[in-house]
């Protein structure tokens, strides 16, 4: 009888608080698919290359689990809370009738196992299938492919998720628990109405409001203009402002709502009845619905680094070599070794770059002068890309040189043109990784001028645009300045004392059936066995890859947990508040309303409900995730204001579609509970 | 003259046929315009399930319930919703007040249910607000208002849209002696200014004297009929014939009809 009772009342409070229980489930997902992502594809694949920062990131990841185990346990107190408080007659009754306090203890622990268990069996499956269909798709997508797939099932995973979740689920339960068999057998078995809260005088609700208001702009201010960013405590002032100001402007929105009421400005059916049910619980329950507002900002503001982080890393640039071999004295062993072990194949362009430094003059301080350059950065308007490029140039006395036949080789391999220059000229080479496009478009103004520099006491005009394509594949060397010379001048300069980059390209026909990073993987593996050392473009788009993985998992992570939270908070709270106010509906069915219109009047609330919260969140979003762009991207991306509009329209969207399924899954629940209260029931 | 309400073999059986609660066995009766119907009957009398069952609140077992000829158990929908907010007014014993909006807003209900213009009801509402003495509470929630004018305001919105029939549920049930009175007299009123048609169930004998006729119910049957004799008979002498019926109600032995 007892354990009938359990699952009875375990399965009947599953079906009455739906929506809880499904956030339970997709909390477990969430947790399995973080913890077990050091098994998935993509994650073995970096670990190879990327060993050192693969593992930070999965040091990082059990301070995210224990982050949101916090915050979970709060959602799952409260949607219990909620859930124990509609029951307390019942437990009245069950006392009065002898149970003692000890079994309904017992009871309400094995029904609340029961539940926990039947989220579990379910969520883990779904879980670890979900974690499994990532982690293919992740590699079908980065070009892994799906051939060397292992399965990302982690027992460790399911441990830990298990663990979190049942040991969360347990501490609130017996928080909750210990209040309600503290209490009274009267006091549980009398309805305890709400109370009404006691009203302040309306002046009090006025200021509130508008000083929310003022907080916010200033945080929004604070945030755009980049104050916020400057030190940690203008941070933390930036956002106590912006969290205190959503505070105080949900706590003063009654203001505005009783002006709307005063102005008798509403028609349709049972808006009156509509407004007033909103009013009250922006009323009651203003600081649950800004801590909502606050989550779904944060998730936003999560997505919105997540992209931006990945917008920043995934832009490649322009692939034009896949390989480098540095060589040093022994340069010829390099071409011998790749023809001695039939990799010359491989290739299509194998191009020699020789770069080296002036070896004319051991005044190191003044082998460069640049006072044309500097006079005409001068002249541009300030910005910050020009003070970047003045500081470097102060100390650029000691230039590195490219010689010009090898650098040409590699434009006309880019489909670039190539560089025409004469003896007394001399092109720019700028390293990408180091200087960004803001800086380089500056310095191409610059060399509009055809500035005169002396190298070691002879007159160079420059010529052209800034050359950035970059001589090696990945990091073999980065130069934030050079000078690109004929070759005649650089063997001059250099006295013959220059280091050679040979890159090579690989040819079409090894990339034809696969993708690129399979090519290079296998490539790979044939120069380790021929012992050569290499460069490959692979480390290149791994350090890419990681960045975008990492970044999109942790930032969607978090987000879907935010806003799953905040979601289920607020549907909770109306089912709840609705349950609460049943009596009402029932006296509307009683003065005729039909089922439709309840459903009609409800659907309403439910829209302005979460509507209230997400608009909040997401006016607020536009300027956070604004300041996140600010900062997070580099000054050349940010001028792509266009795209990140996409991005941010998409955002948006995407939180337009799960709102609009949890207000489905509320309205579909609220329907269910109004059809039941058309049901003419007996009262005597 | 048309009756307004025709209830014809009314039954209304709880539980399975072995185990079976009559709370209507057949009841038959009608209500003529203008006419103010008390149903009396103790606890358990079936006097409530009468009025839920004319208020389409419960479904009656068997019998016809005509309201104006339409049989009122074949209406469904929106002509079911129409008929419970236009043909009946239905007044609580517990108010069933909104207690989340004002008394104006709570009286206007029943015309934003049912897509009336407020503009049309604007003149009844003064009228009414008037006649209830509840003006002065127009901008007040429930939580601030007496139990008293809680009743009114409640009378005063299943009056807004005129109703075909009041049907009032132990309206006095929740009031003080006073309060009782003022109501009694304010709903006597209409009935005879405004010739409203009241149905009302009540167990108080005070209450049932401003009736003009008067079903008393025990076991689900008609068990006697009082009309008052007006304008002759007065208030408290219809008062000691109620009481009297009462008094032979409590045994249930003799049957007076």
């Amino acid at each position: 009888m007892f354990f009938k009772l359990v699952l009875r009342n375990g399965s009947r409070s599953r079906k009455e608080n739906g929506l809880f229980f499904a956030s339970l489930l997709v909390s477990i997902v969430a947790f399995y698919i973080i913890l077990s992502l050091s098994h998935q594809d993509v994650m073995l694949f970096l670990k190879k290359m990327e060993s050192d920062a693969v593992d930070k990131l999965l040091l990082v990841i059990p301070a995210f689990y224990g982050l949101t185990l916090c915050i979970l346990f709060f959602l799952i107190y409260y949607a219990s809370k909620f859930q124990l408080e509609r029951r307390r007659h019942e437990f009245g009754v069950y006392l009065m009738m002898g149970m003692c306090r000890s079994r309904l203890f017992g009871m309400l622990l094995a029904e609340d196992l029961s539940t926990s268990l039947a989220a579990l069996l379910i969520g883990l499956p779904v879980a670890v299938l979900l974690s499994e269909m990532i982690s293919l798709i992740t590699a079908r997508v980065v070009g892994l492919g799906i051939i060397g797939h292992q399965v990302s099932f982690s027992f460790q995973a399911v441990l830990w998720t298990a663990g979190g979740f049942l040991l969360i689920k347990l501490a609130a339960f017996l928080v909750l628990s210990g209040r309600i068999a503290r209490q009274e057998i009267g006091s549980l078995l009398v309805d305890t109405p709400e109370g009404t809260k006691r009203q302040l005088p309306a002046a009090v609700y006025a200021l509130a409001f508008s000083a929310g208001v003022l907080c916010l702009g200033n945080a929004y201010y604070r945030a755009i203009t980049g104050i916020a960013w400057i030190s940690i405590k203008k941070m933390a002032f930036t956002l106590t402002l912006g969290v205190a100001g959503t505070l105080l402007l949900f706590f003063g929105l009654r203001f505005v709502m009783n002006l709307f009421a005063g102005s008798g400005k509403m028609h349709g059916k049972l808006s009156v009845f509509n407004f007033r049910q909103i009013q009250e619980t922006v009323i009651r329950r203003s600081s649950t619905l800004a801590v909502s507002s606050l989550l779904i900002l944060a998730a936003l503001c999560c997505f919105g680094a997540g992209a931006a982080i990945a917008c920043y890393y995934g832009q490649s640039e322009t692939r034009v070599l896949d390989y480098t071999f540095k060589e040093d004295e022994n340069s010829i062993d390099i071409r011998d070794a790749l023809i001695r072990n039939h990799l010359d194949s491989r290739f299509s362009h194998l191009i020699e770059i020789r770069q080296g430094h002036i070896r004319t003059t051991e005044d190191y301080d003044h082998a460069l002068e640049m006072d044309s350059v500097m006079d005409a950065l001068e002249q541009l308007p300030q910005s910050e890309g020009r003070e970047n490029l003045r500081n470097n140039f102060a100390y650029m006395s000691y230039p590195a040189l490219i010689s010009l036949s090898g650098y040409n080789e590699l434009l006309s391999a880019a489909g670039l043109s190539c560089l025409e220059l004469q003896k007394n000229e001399a092109a720019v080479y700028m390293d990408q990784d180091i200087v960004t496009d803001e800086m380089t478009g500056i310095m191409n103004q610059v060399l509009e001028t055809k500035p005169a520099v002396q190298l070691d006491g002879q007159d160079f005009y420059l010529k052209g645009r800034v050359q950035t394509t970059s001589i090696v594949t990945d990091r073999a060397i980065t130069l934030s300045f050079a000078l690109i010379l004929t070759d005649e001048v650089f063997d001059w300069f250099t006295q013959g004392d220059y280091s050679v980059y040979l890159s090579g390209i690989l040819n079409p026909s090894v990339t034809e059936h696969t993708s690129l990073l399979n090519a290079i993987s296998q490539v790979n593996e044939e120069l380790d066995e021929a012992g050569i050392s290499y460069e490959s473009y692979l480390q290149n788009m791994g350090r890419q890859l990681f960045y975008v993985v990492a970044a999109s998992y942790i930032t969607i992570y978090l987000a879907v947990i935010f806003l799953i939270i905040a979601n289920t908070i607020i549907g909770v709270q109306f089912l709840m508040g609705q349950q609460k106010s049943g009596k009402r509906y029932r006296t509307l069915v009683r003065l005729g309303a039909t089922y439709e219109t309840l459903c009609r009047s409800a659907g309403k609330q439910i829209n302005w409900y979460f509507g209230i919260p997400t608009a909040v969140a997401v006016i607020s979003s536009l300027f956070g995730v604004r300041a996140l762009f600010t900062v997070l991207l580099s000054s050349d991306l940010r001028g792509k204001t266009a795209e990140l509009l996409w991005i941010s329209a998409a955002m948006i969207l995407l939180l337009a579609v799960i709102e609009w399924i949890y207000m489905a899954a509320v309205k579909k629940s609220s329907s269910r509970y109004l059809l039941t209260l058309l049901e003419p029931e007996r009262e005597e | 003259m048309e009756n307004i309400l025709e209830i014809e073999s009314l039954r209304k059986y709880y539980g399975k046929p072995q185990n079976q609660t009559k709370a209507l066995d057949g009841i038959s009766f009608q209500v003529m315009p203008g006419e103010f119907l008390g149903i009396m009957g103790s606890s358990g009398s079936g006097k409530s399930t009468l009025l839920n069952c004319i208020a389409t609140v419960i479904r009656p077992t068997s019998g016809n319930i005509i309201m104006q000829g339409t049989r009122v158990q074949k209406l469904r929908g929106g002509r079911l919703a129409e008929y419970r907010g236009k043909k009946i007014g239905y007044l609580f014993q517990n108010f069933e007040l909104l207690d989340n909006l004002t008394a104006r807003e709570n009286i206007l209900l029943p015309l934003s249910l049912h897509d009336v213009p407020e503009a049309e009801s604007r003149e009844r509402l003064g009228q009414l607000a008037e006649y209830l003495e509840i003006t002065d509470v127009f901008d007040k929630f429930p939580a601030q208002m007496s139990g008293g004018q809680k009743q009114r305001v409640a009378a005063a919105r299943s009056l807004i849209l005129k109703p075909e029939i009041i049907l009032a549920d132990e309206p006095t049930g929740a009031l003080d002696s006073r309060n009782a009175r003022t109501l009694m007299e304010k709903l006597s009123g209409l009935n005879r200014e405004e010739n409203a048609t009241i149905l009302m169930v009540t167990h108080d004998s005070n209450a049932a004297s401003y009736c003009k006729r008067i079903l008393f119910i025990q076991d689900g049957v008609i068990f006697h009929e009082l009309r008052r004799n007006l304008p002759e008979e007065s208030r408290q002498e219809f008062y000691g014939r109620i009481l009297n019926v009462m008094a032979q109600l409590g045994g249930g032995s003799a049957n007076v009809l």
